[in-house]
Parts: C-alpha cells; sequence; structure tokens
C-alpha cells in the first residue's frame, strides 16, 4: 500500500499555474484550455494510472508463493461463471468465506462473477488462462458440467483437465400430483393419458430426470419452459403441470407440505452413487426408492443396458458431484494439497456441519484422499453415454446439440 | 399474531439491532445512489459481513438496505436523468423533466414520501400477504401470467405520449432485443450471431443505462455551465408535503400494483414501476402533463418500486422462490441459518417474519427521512455545470454495469445502446415502451408457450381471471383507437403539427433526415429479424416472426410519412392550402435539415465513451479512467484545471480504494494480463 500513497502526489503537475480564468466560469462558455495544459495534465495522471497499474499489479500482488506450505498474503480468487444471486453463487460465497480460515497464512477470498453463456464463458475463460499456482479456483456447477456432457461446440473446457479440490452432492426427488391419479410409481406406466412432466429446459439439470423416465419407460410427456424449479412446483400445485423434482435443499419448503396434506406422492429419489459406482438410496431420503429400485419394481429386473449407464453418470455428474471447487491441472502439487487438507478439514468440522447443514442441503464436503480419483472416474463419459443421451434429445424433444 | 408482531417491535429496540438497521438503510441508501449498483449490490456488499451474525441483526442490515434502494436510486434519475436502476427510468420521464424546469427539489419531495409510503404500504401487505399469499400465488396459473404480461406490452401505447405509431413501433423492436439469447421454450440461440457472450441475453441494466442514462448525458454534455436560476424548494417542505397528500389515491394505488408485481414470480421491480406508471397515465383525465413532470408520474412508480421490494419477499419466504437478485441473495443467507423458507415458516419462524415487517417499514421511514432531509444539498447538483458531471457519470454508469456479469461486452452493449436511445429521444420516439418491451419480451413468450401446450384449445380464455385482464386489455384499446382517430382528423393531413404537445425542444430533430432514419434503422432491424428468425425451431420462431412482422407493419407506415413529408417538404410553396402554421414550424427550426450542433455534440460525446471504453479494453480501467477523465473535463467540459485535477484525482483513489471496500471489479485490459 505504501506505493500507492506516494503516487497520490502527481508528479510533473504544477497545480496553480493556469488556474488564472478562474473569474470567467460565470461567463457564457468557459474558453478553451491550451493545448499545452492539456496535454500535462493528461499525459500527468496517465502516468499515474499507468504507474499504479504496472507496478501496482506486481507490488501489490507479488508473485505466489503457495507452494511454500502457507497462503499468507495470498487471495483466492474463486472464480463463479454465474451471475450473482443464485444456489450456485451462494454456495461459492460461503464455502468461500470459510475455506479461507482453513487454509493455513489465511488468504483473503475474492469471489468473481463472470457470467455468460450459462457459466460456459466464465468456465471457458479459466480454462483459458486461470493462473495455475492455486489461487484461482473454479467453481463447477451442474449448469457447466451439462453442456459439457452434450458436447456443445461453445463448450471449450474439458472436466479431465482440471483436478478437483472439493465436491459437494446434491439429491431429490420426483413427486407427482395425486389429483393426476398417482398413488405409486406403477401409475407412471401403462397409462390412460400421458403424465406431464414440468421442465425449464432439456439441456440443463432436466436431463437426468428425462433419462430416469426413458429408463423406466414411463408415459410421461414434457413442457418446458419454466422459469425455475420453483415456478414448475406452483405449476404443479396449480394443477397444470402432473409431475416435477425438487433438489434437497427445496424439499422442505416446496413439497413436504403438499405431501402432507395428501396433495403429492413422492415417486422415487434420485439416490446416490456409492465408492462402487452403484446407484445406492440417498441418506436424506432413506425411506424413498431410488430411480433403480423404481426399475425393479415396474419391470421385475434390475436395470442394465446403455439406458441405465446413461442414467448412472448423469447421476454423478449433477447430484452425486454436482458441485466442485476445481483448480488448472498443472497445479503444483504442494498447493493443491494444502487446499484440498484445508477443504478436508472444513468439511469434518463438527461446528461448519451444523453452520453448514442448509446451504450444502445435508450432503458433505467431500475432499477425501480417495476423493479425486472418484470424481475422476466419474467425469469420464463414455462415447456411448454421450450419443445416448444426444439421441434422446434429438428424438424425443427435437432438440439438437451443436 | 398482534403478540409476536409486538415481541419483534419490541425487539427492535435492541440497540444493536437498530445499529444494524441503521447501517443496512445507509448502505442502501449509497448503492442505490450510484447508478447499476442498485438492489444486487446493496445486498452483496452486506452479505458476507452478516456470516457469523445472529439470524436478527443479519435480517435487519439487509431488509435496511434492501427497502431503501428505490429510495435512493430516484436521486440520478431525477437530477442528472441517468436511472440508478432499471425501474428508476420510470421516475425519471416526469421526475427529470420537472427538474429540469427548476423544481428539482419538488420532485425529490414528491419521489421519498412516496417511496416512504410505499414501503410503509407493503409491509402492511407483507403482513396482509402472509395468510393470503398461498391462494393468491397458486390462483394466477400460466394463463393469467401471460395476460399480465401481454396488459403490460400494451401500456407501450399508453406510455407513447400522443403518438401510437412510434410508442408501438419501439415497443416491439424492444421485444425483439429481448429475445436476444436462449428461448425459453426451445432452448435454442436466437439473434445471438454465434456470440456466447449474447447467449444469456442483454444485461437489463446496460439496456437501461445506455438507453437513457448514456443518452442523456449525450444530449446534454455540451452544457458547459450550471442552471442559473437558484432551485427554490418553493415554500418549504410543508407544501410538498400538502401536494404529495392530494395524490394519496395514486401512492396507494402504486403500491397495491407494487405488491401485487412482487408477489407474482416472474414479473419483476421493472415491469411492475412500468405498470404502475401505465395505470396512473390510463386512468388520468388530462394525459398531456405526463413525462412533462406531472406529479402523478412519479408519486404512483415510486411508491410502486419500494412496494415491490416487499412484495417479492412474500413468494421468497414463503415460497423459496424469489423474485430478483437481491431476494436470491437474502435467500441464501436465510439458509446459511438454517432457515428453510416455505410455508412452514410462519409457524416456526413467526418472529423473523415480524421483524423482517418492521425492519421493511421503519427503514424506509428511516430512508426517506434521510433523503429528505438532503433534498436541498442534493438539489444543489443541478448547479454544477454538466459537462462536468458527465465525465464523473460515464466513469461511474460504466463501471456499475460492469458488475452485474463482469463482460466489458455489455459496456459496448450499453454505448450502443446509448446512441440508439439518443436517436430515439431526438427525434420523438418515446423510449418507455422499449423498456418495457425488453423487459416482458421472454416472459410473454413463456407464458404463452406454457398457456399453449398445458390447456387445450382456448379453453384459457375463459377463466375468470383472464376474462378480467381482457376486459381491461380490450376497453381503453377501442378508447384509444376512438382518440387516435379523432386526433388524425384533427391533424388535418398536417403530421408536423401537433396541437396538445409544445414539446418538440425535447425533440430537436424530429420531422429531419435523422427520423428519416431512425424510421429506417426500425424498418431494417424488423426485417432483419423476419429473415434471421426463418432458420429458427416452429416453436422458437412464432412470437419473434409475429412481432417483426407487426414491426415491419408499423415501422413501414413511418417511413412512409417520412418519406412523404420530405418529398413535401422540399416544395412547401407548391401547395398553398398547407396552413401558415406549418410554414412557421419549418421557418423556426431551419437548423431540421440534418448535422445541427447539438447532434454534431452528441455523436461526439459518443465518440469520447467509445474512446473511453477502448482505453479500457487496451489498458483497464484505471488508466482510462486517468485519461478520459482529466480528457473530458478540460477538452468538452472545459473546467478549471483544478476542478480537473481534484476530480480526477480523487476518482483515482475511489478506484484505488472501491476493490477493497466493496465488491467491486475494475475492467481489466489486455495491460493488466500482460502485468
Amino acid at each position: 500500500m505504501t506505493s500507492n500513497k506516494s503516487s497520490l502526489e502527481p508528479p510533473g503537475v504544477s497545480p496553480d499555474g493556469t488556474a488564472g480564468q478562474a473569474e470567467q466560469t460565470e461567463q457564457p462558455d468557459p474558453p478553451k484550455h491550451s493545448r499545452r495544459t492539456i496535454l500535462a495534465a493528461v499525459g500527468a495522471f496517465a502516468l499515474l494510472g499507468t504507474a499504479t497499474t504496472v507496478l501496482g499489479g506486481s507490488l501489490l500482488n507479488p508473485p505466489s508463493s503457495t507452494e511454500d506450505g502457507d497462503f499468507s498474503g495470498e487471495t483466492l480468487e474463486f472464480l463463479i461463471p454465474l451471475a450473482s444471486g443464485g444456489g450456485t453463487d451462494t454456495w461459492a460465497r460461503f464455502i468461500g468465506t470459510e475455506l479461507t480460515n482453513y487454509v493455513a497464512g489465511r488468504p483473503g477470498f475474492a469471489p468473481v462473477n463472470e457470467a455468460g453463456g450459462e457459466g460456459i464463458l466464465g468456465t471457458n475463460r479459466f480454462a483459458r488462462s486461470a493462473k495455475t499456482d492455486g489461487t484461482e479456483i473454479l467453481v463447477g456447477t451442474a449448469s457447466t458440467v451439462v453442456p459439457w456432457v452434450l458436447g456443445r461446440s461453445a463448450v471449450k473446457y474439458s472436466f479431465e483437465d482440471l483436478k478437483p479440490v472439493v465436491v459437494n452432492g446434491t439429491g431429490g426427488v420426483i413427486y407427482a400430483r395425486a389429483e393426476a391419479g398417482v398413488a405409486s410409481v406403477q401409475d407412471l406406466i401403462n397409462r390412460d393419458t400421458p403424465l406431464v412432466f414440468g421442465g425449464i429446459s432439456a439441456t440443463g439439470l432436466d436431463i437426468t430426470t428425462l433419462v430416469a423416465f426413458d429408463l423406466l419407460e414411463a408415459d410421461v410427456t414434457s413442457t418446458f419452459g419454466f422459469e425455475g424449479r420453483g415456478p414448475v412446483n406452483l405449476a404443479l400445485q396449480r394443477g397444470e403441470i402432473d409431475l416435477d423434482y425438487q433438489t434437497t435443499s427445496a424439499y422442505g419448503s416446496a413439497v413436504e407440505g403438499i405431501v402432507k396434506e395428501g396433495k403429492a406422492v413422492v415417486l422415487m429419489s434420485f439416490g446416490q452413487l456409492n465408492e462402487a459406482g452403484d446407484v445406492v438410496r440417498d441418506p436424506n431420503f432413506p425411506d424413498v426408492p431410488t430411480v433403480a429400485e423404481a426399475y425393479e419394481t415396474l419391470h421385475g429386473k434390475k436395470p442394465s443396458g446403455e439406458k441405465y449407464e446413461a442414467y448412472k453418470t448423469l447421476l454423478g455428474l449433477t447430484y452425486t458431484y454436482q458441485k466442485g471447487l476445481w483448480v488448472p491441472q498443472e497445479t503444483p502439487e504442494k498447493a493443491y494439497e494444502l487446499l484440498r487438507q484445508s477443504s478436508e478439514q472444513l468439511g469434518t468440522d463438527k461446528a461448519f456441519q451444523e453452520k453448514a447443514a442448509k446451504v450444502l442441503g445435508g450432503y458433505p464436503l467431500v475432499a477425501d484422499t480417495g476423493m479425486a480419483d472418484r470424481v475422476r472416474d466419474a467425469y469420464k463419459v463414455s462415447g456411448s453415454v454421450r450419443s445416448y443421451v444426444t439421441g434422446l434429445l434429438a428424438d424425443k424433444y427435437n432438440i439438437h446439440v451443436e | 399474531m398482534l403478540d409476536s408482531a409486538m415481541a419483534a417491535l419490541a425487539s427492535l429496540a435492541d440497540p444493536s439491532l437498530l445499529i444494524m438497521l441503521l447501517i443496512g438503510t445507509v448502505a442502501g441508501l449509497i448503492m442505490g445512489l450510484i447508478p447499476g449498483l442498485g438492489g444486487t449490490g446493496a445486498v452483496a456488499i452486506l452479505l458476507p459481513i452478516t456470516f457469523g451474525m445472529e439470524p436478527p441483526q443479519a435480517l435487519a442490515l439487509l431488509i435496511g438496505a434492501l427497502a431503501v434502494v428505490h429510495t435512493s436510486d430516484t436521486v440520478s434519475a431525477v437530477l442528472l436523468g441517468a436511472p440508478g436502476s432499471a425501474s428508476a427510468s420510470v421516475t425519471m420521464l416526469d421526475g427529470y423533466s420537472m427538474a429540469k424546469k427548476g423544481q428539482a427539489a419538488r420532485a425529490l419531495t414528491l419521489a421519498f414520501l412516496s417511496s416512504m409510503a410505499g414501503g410503509i404500504i407493503g409491509a402492511v401487505g407483507l403482513t396482509l400477504a402472509i395468510p393470503l399469499a398461498r391462494p393468491l400465488v397458486l390462483s394466477f396459473a400460466s394463463p393469467e401470467l401471460f395476460m399480465l404480461t401481454v396488459l403490460g406490452v400494451s401500456l407501450a401505447a399508453v406510455l407513447s405520449r400522443g403518438n401510437i405509431i412510434k410508442g408501438v413501433s419501439a415497443g416491439l423492436l424492444g421485444l425483439i432485443l429481448g429475445m436476444v439469447g436462449t428461448s425459453p421454450t426451445t432452448a435454442e440461440e436466437r439473434f445471438t450471431f454465434g456470440s456466447l457472450f449474447l447467449g444469456d441475453g442483454l444485461s437489463l441494466v446496460a439496456v437501461a443505462l445506455g438507453i437513457f442514462g448514456l443518452a442523456e448525458i449525450a444530449s446534454r454534455a455540451s452544457q458547459r455551465r450550471g442552471e442559473k436560476q437558484t432551485i427554490s424548494l418553493g415554500g418549504g417542505w410543508g407544501q410538498g408535503i400538502r401536494e404529495w397528500l392530494t395524490h394519496w389515491t395514486q401512492v396507494i394505488r402504486g403500491a397495491l400494483i407494487g405488491i401485487w408485481a412482487g408477489v407474482l414470480p416472474g414479473v419483476g421491480a421493472t415491469a411492475g414501476t412500468w405498470m404502475a406508471y401505465g395505470q396512473a397515465v390510463a386512468t388520468a383525465k388530462d394525459k398531456r402533463q405526463f413525462g412533462k413532470g406531472d406529479p402523478r408520474g412519479i408519486v404512483g412508480p415510486e411508491s410502486a418500486n419500494n412496494s415491490v421490494e416487499a412484495g417479492d419477499l412474500i413468494p421468497t419466504l414463503l415460497f423459496g422462490i424469489p423474485g430478483g437478485v437481491p431476494s436470491a441473495m437474502l435467500l441464501g443467507m436465510l439458509l446459511t441459518y438454517g432457515i428453510q423458507p416455505g410455508p412452514s415458516i410462519i409457524t416456526e419462524h413467526l418472529d423473523l417474519m415480524y421483524l423482517i415487517v418492521w425492519s421493511f417499514a421503519i427503514a424506509s421511514i428511516l430512508g426517506a427521512l434521510l433523503c429528505f432531509l438532503s433534498v436541498k444539498q442534493l438539489a444543489k447538483l443541478t448547479k454544477v455545470p454538466f459537462a462536468v458531471l458527465a465525465a464523473g457519470l460515464v466513469a461511474i454508469m460504466l463501471l456499475g454495469s460492469f458488475q452485474e456479469g463482469g463482460q466489458l461486452g455489455d459496456l459496448w452493449i450499453m454505448i450502443i445502446l446509448g446512441v440508439f436511445g439518443w436517436l430515439l429521444k431526438s427525434t420523438g420516439f418515446p423510449r418507455a415502451p422499449f423498456l418495457i418491451g425488453f423487459v416482458l419480451a421472454i416472459p410473454l413468450e413463456r407464458y404463452y408457450f406454457l398457456t399453449d401446450s398445458l390447456y387445450e384449445g382456448f379453453d384459457w380464455m375463459a377463466r375468470p381471471g383472464v376474462m378480467v385482464f381482457l376486459a381491461i386489455l380490450i376497453l381503453p384499446m377501442i378508447w384509444a383507437f376512438i382518440k387516435f382517430i379523432r386526433a388524425r382528423r384533427h391533424t388535418n393531413l398536417d403530421d408536423g403539427h401537433r396541437d396538445e404537445q409544445p414539446e418538440d425542444d425535447e425533440a430537436p430533430l424530429k420531422n429531419s433526415t435523422w427520423s428519416l432514419a431512425a424510421s429506417g434503422i426500425f424498418f431494417v432491424a424488423f426485417a432483419a429479424a423476419l429473415i434471421s428468425s426463418a432458420s429458427f425451431s416452429p416453436e422458437a420462431r412464432l412470437v419473434p416472426q409475429l412481432v417483426s412482422t407487426g414491426g415491419l407493419i408499423f415501422s413501414g407506415i413511418l417511413l412512409f410519412i417520412e418519406i412523404r413529408r420530405r418529398l413535401r417538404d422540399r416544395t412547401p410553396k407548391a401547395d398553398q392550402s398547407i396552413s401558415e402554421e406549418a410554414e412557421v414550424i419549418l421557418s423556426t427550426q431551419p437548423a431540421k435539415a440534418g448535422w445541427t450542433l447539438d447532434a454534431r455534440f452528441a455523436l461526439k460525446t459518443f465518440l469520447w465513451m467509445t474512446g473511453f471504453l477502448a482505453l479500457t479494453a487496451a489498458f483497464g480501467y484505471l488508466i482510462a479512467v486517468t485519461i478520459f477523465i482529466p480528457a473530458f473535463l478540460l477538452i468538452v467540459a472545459r473546467a478549471r484545471l483544478k476542478v480537473a485535477i481534484i476530480y480526477t484525482g480523487v476518482l483515482y483513489i475511489v478506484l484505488l480504494a472501491l476493490p477493497s471496500l466493496l465488491p467491486i471489479d475494475l475492467p481489466q485490459g489486455w495491460l493488466n494480463t500482460l502485468v
């Protein structure tokens, strides 16, 4: 900061020399300044600005030393590729504020929202030019994962080129309107009139639900275009649609009440991927059967095949490992480990867990030693899964991914 | 219920809560003053501070800020014609006109009092709505929401101040611009020309600040002297309050519309405020003064934009569905405290609900009071030469608009729209319909398709709510049509002459090459939209094609009128039957032919802005400011050297300090990536 103060006095300007025209300001138009005055003043300030930018850049942000065991004097910059105010933004700001207290050297915290292209622009930028010293961290979420899975041409990043520092999952349930004649999973098939599912966009988080319906061979039509999951929930309560899903964090406010009133029925949960990559019950919904169990109930056998593989992949990407902090693959091991271990400490801290219960939606922050490998496996999307999903979108929803 | 309400009020006597409320209120007022930051900025700056506080303190802080942002955002709108937020651009229409007549203090007094009343009514509404919210929200299904957006768009005609063709054209173009980005139904990109940046649509802040704020700067930057006449309060505060009291029905109507717009998800503060304005105009007997400083044009929308925030809290708290970014952040904060929004919040956290209500009401009063006391000081701002203010305003507005998405592209769009806004303003196109079209484009399309696919045939038309809207819509339309026919008969084929519109000083380039060019731009834009929408899928194509076809028709008429007039102007003496008045108009406005001094100055100002942005892109914001500000002050504003040096110095220090004090990022340039 000292450099700023000394540079506050603009060098080379004689402040009072040319102020003689003061009295003339009351007259119609003040006279023009001489070219010399203008050049001198503008030049001086330009110099000042340049000096601050150039010197300030290196003095205020000296080359980082993140491999020396602590992050003192550094600032952790979180790139949030979405606009401020959303769920991901809240999550990132909360985690960032807490995490910086756990990282040795107590670095500063700077969340940066770089919105655009539904998260793609900011993430592209990160992949292209992020610092590789561990001070620049990407916030990943379903919005940026799904277009990558679909192989959209606008996506210039790959999660295979990034390393996960910490991941945090979520879960969800699919529920139906009771008045539409749905009492259990059985009512999803062999229907006279198909059920109407309310969605936001087939190429977003809805994709996992669509794949689940396809896997179950449920008799469902979809209407997209809702503004968010909240409005879909209201539309279901109004009787405009029959099927909806909500994530765990919204379950309490959106679903629990209407289920108690008998207006809605919870059909299944998405489940969670366990360490072996199988679908297991969601700890937050221990009594609700998963999509895989629902398949068994409906079709009498265990699910398998490309549809099930696609479901499991999407479940991992969009639920179990949905949100995460990522650094570039080239980040030095020491810096990476420091961040990961700090996150692990944070995640296991009882006081934090209590405080964070609602923000994290009831799912732990995961940053153990085996996490990176599990995430890497989950983020491997096979060609057949990709082609099945894009095919489903094209055939059933007439959406052609470019 | 009353017990908890009183208990909550008593808890506010706790000094720590009161201090938080005060800090929140002051922070909200300051953030409201800065164009482009608004509620989002206010909550964003306070949110990190709340981590670690008790829920009541944190709530008092955030609600305090949220309640008053729309009180102070009026200041720059009224005094400088640069709206502090998108919804403040509504107040600008009449408030700024009033200020230009030297009645800035009157306008501000009316605005602050209305904001206060809007906030209080909003808080009362919040309390009453707790039991009513659920049936209210559930009774508004997609068809009703669709009709509501239609009603909003049709206000374009009401807001077009006598020139319906121009107003509708502007509204339709706003709709087209609002559709830039991802289609709500098919998720395909429209009018983005392959640009990912445009995929999210244009930023509302950039559009509103460009079309109103930058346009205003350009048209006034030639003023090197301040207002000569001293601004008097005109009889003191007593008179201000008395005048305001005569408009009490407008206050209540505006506030109710605001609450309603806030409660319904997807309507938003800007549209809600416009609707309040629209109803004030539509229900007024004498509409001539609207847009020229009618107090009703200030009172209605100002009450509405504060009560919108209160209304917005209802779905946020009861359904967990935030209506805007600030309430989304508030929702996030509640979650960090383990407070689950939802119907059960009433039973589980009733005390907090009442704390919110009381905080909102107290902050509204406090905020208005603080503003009210500073009216005199604030009004002095108009004495500063506009050109001197313009330099800082450009820097602040661009910085404010940058904060939302952190994209330099938003700033380029802002400048382009600034030029367009200036053209609209100078050639007599109303800009209000343009903005409302822009805001409502996506909701209109969304709810049309949802209605269409969720209901069979036209069953939805028979819903009682829809029929009410149809009645509200059709009756004034018929009335407007009758008036339009009458007006045309009166004008006696002379389009340049409008007896009820002596406001050509507002639109100095009306009936010139410029307005011909503007009509041409409209026509070309609609034609281009029509052609490029042919490649969309049928669902994504329908609405853009309807809108651009309508736009082609209206702008075609405009173009025809303009061309016909030019042909006639060329041979003015051939036809003796043209009234003498027309000749007077022609002769008193000799400079109309084209390249007027004002136009030259305005375009030069835009060049300055472009240069500023180019500097930013190359060297970063700090250097751009240290070059642009002194240069603009010395060359354009011809300010004294001392002024220029202090001005730039202060701004320089502020820019250095800002990023560490507030959650503000400075745009980075090419040079920054090298350092």
